[in-house]
């Protein structure tokens, strides 16, 4: 037995390390409802163990590398790059005095343009609490299209937090360090989010392919998706915003695995191969003023009055109308209907006899002015007519 | 290719680097894997840590150390994604275990043995990548076979240019 523990040692490391990760990979997997496999999105207290020390390794290296080429930059950019610099900042002088006499004239319109803003206060309701953050490192694989920021939980973020660029969406905060965040970049192939087409109002789901592509699914073939249409976020997904571009049509294809389907290719309007300064949406709560909160307070007060009011008005017309004989009674048949009593003292008052008839005289068969008493004209609806009491 | 009894080679030829070294040399290569696709995307076709467990598996030539390096670079690789931790392990624990197996058994100082050897590990752990991620865990990805290719030819030409420099690391009596 000794000599098959020491004749077959490497096998048996290989296999029981092997072993260990499989087992391992295997509690890491769950099945859906719908039947599908799927990693699950909470990482376990061991699981993420591993990826907070990976994290603690490698991000100090990775920070330390991109302040080097951040300094490099700036020693070139402020230090040595300095050829025609003189001649720049004389056309940059001339500039700013030309600038000056036409803010002089702009300055009426910018006043004008603050009262309108005023009046409408549409930019205060969609500011979103953002932060930035420098995007220092990647998984360095393929098939997982992450990247990591310099920015964690000590600074606000949290999971599923939306991160996008001036141009436009980047991806969501998958999981969050104390001094770094995971970032799901929106065309891996696991991401997922609200789409909207700004011409065509079509819905679907934006995700990743296998080349690193955006593209639309879920798609029922449609002919009016041209190349070149915007496409915006669509605020569903409870991550992103509404509104936000996310770039263009490319081309259409259709689904290779269902029939009338088609798959959008989306040319990203951020460059996420390229990413340096990200900003965080670290709040997506529309963020009154203070007289916006006001005015919305006084108008529920001013809404519920009104609906006191009306609540009273129709509760006073059921107690008056309990209190009033009724023309029709459920409870009696037609023909016993108090509206056909002849009984009744006041009866439907009839309009005075023309003295002078004309053309707009209501006329009889003889031509005579109506008589209550005459037969009605065969096309005229047959209302019973209570009889005159004159 | 000159083939020796696999005990006489091994003790005629592990080579031996100092401890800094099976420290430095992986870290930085994880750390270079996830900076560098941020200045060459899309074109990086290259896996570093793969290349630093082919490079002490053959250099070791033990299939033990080889396994528990690729193990480990593996899962540090899979800590750094969003993926599942082990399927990168996995397939590096047995790149390390045969990359250390063939190393004993075959002369890889010459170059295009060395090559070809490295192109064929790196197809084979990304074989066993996508069947575990498919095959084995019954997930959903899709993968594009020339990506695999680029990056195998990659790690090779990689390889070419690395291994001498890192062969310089090694302690000679």
């Amino acid at each position: 037995m000794d000599s098959f523990f020491t004749r077959y040692r490497n096998l048996l490391a290989l296999l029981a390390i092997l072993l260990v990760q499989i087992v391992g990979l295997a509690v890491q997997v769950r099945r859906t409802n719908e039947g599908h496999r799927t990693i699950d999105a909470q990482d376990s207290s061991s699981v993420r163990l591993i990826r907070l020390w990976a994290e603690a390794l490698i991000a100090p290296p990775e920070e330390a590398i991109h302040a080097c080429k951040m300094g490099a930059i700036g020693l070139w950019q402020n230090y040595i790059d300095l050829r025609h610099v003189r001649d720049q900042n004389q056309q940059l002088q001339d500039t700013v005095d030309r600038l000056r006499l036409e803010q002089a004239a702009l300055l009426e319109d910018a006043r004008q343009g603050e009262r309108l803003q005023d009046l409408l206060s549409f930019q205060h309701r969609y500011i979103y609490d953002t932060l930035a953050a420098q995007a220092i490192g990647t998984s360095g694989s393929d098939e997982s299209r992450v990247f990591y920021l310099d920015k964690g939980s000590s600074d606000g973020l949290r999971p599923d937090m939306a991160v996008i660029t001036a141009d436009g969406i980047v991806g969501k905060v998958r999981d969050v360090f104390p001094h770094s965040a995971q970032v799901l970049v929106v065309n891996d192939q696991t991401s997922g989010a609200g789409v909207i087409l700004e011409t065509t109002r079509i819905r679907g789901i934006l995700t990743g392919n296998a080349a690193g592509q955006l593209e639309i699914v879920g798609i029922l073939a449609d002919e009016r998706i041209k190349p070149g249409e915007k496409v915006l976020t669509a605020g569903g997904d409870l991550i992103f915003p509404r509104g936000l571009p996310v770039g263009e049509v490319e081309k259409v294809i259709p689904d290779p695995e269902r029939d009338s389907f088609i798959d959008v290719i989306v040319k990203p309007a951020a460059h996420l191969d390229r990413l340096n300064e990200v900003l965080v949406i670290t709040n997506t709560q529309p963020r009154f003023s203070p007289q916006d909160q006001q005015d919305m307070a006084t108008s529920q007060n001013v809404m519920g009055a009104e609906a006191q009011a009306i609540k009273d008005q129709l509760k006073a017309s059921q107690i008056m109308a309990e209190h009033l004989p009724g023309l029709i009674d459920p409870n009696l048949p037609p023909d016993q209907q108090p509206l056909l009593d002849s009984s009744n003292p006041t009866p439907v008052a009839h309009p005075p006899q023309a003295l002078h008839p004309d053309r707009f005289t209501p006329r009889t068969d003889t031509g005579a002015l109506p008589d209550a008493g005459s037969a009605p004209e065969p096309d005229a609806p047959q209302t019973p007519a209570p009889e005159r009491n004159q | 290719m000159s083939v020796l009894g696999v005990d006489s080679r091994r003790d005629l030829e592990i080579r031996r680097y100092p401890l800094l070294a099976y420290v430095l040399v992986p870290l930085a290569a994880l750390v270079l894997q996830a900076w560098l696709p941020r200045l060459l995307s899309p074109y990086d076709y290259f896996d570093l840590p793969l290349l630093a467990t082919i490079f002490f598996a053959l250099g070791r030539r033990s299939p033990v150390q080889g396994t528990l390096m690729g193990c480990a670079l593996g899962i540090f690789e899979d800590a750094l994604s969003h993926h599942a931790i082990g399927i990168n392990g996995v397939a590096k624990t047995v790149v390390g275990f045969l990359a250390a197996s063939v190393g004993v058994r075959i002369d890889v100082e010459n170059h295009t043995i060395r090559l070809i050897l490295i192109f064929l590990l790196s197809l084979l752990s990304s074989a066993i990548f996508v069947f575990i991620y498919r095959v084995l865990l019954g997930l959903d990805l899709e993968w594009q076979w020339f990506t695999e290719l680029f990056r195998a030819i990659g790690n090779s030409l990689i390889a070419m240019v690395l291994f001498p420099l890192l062969d310089r690391l090694q302690i000679r009596d």
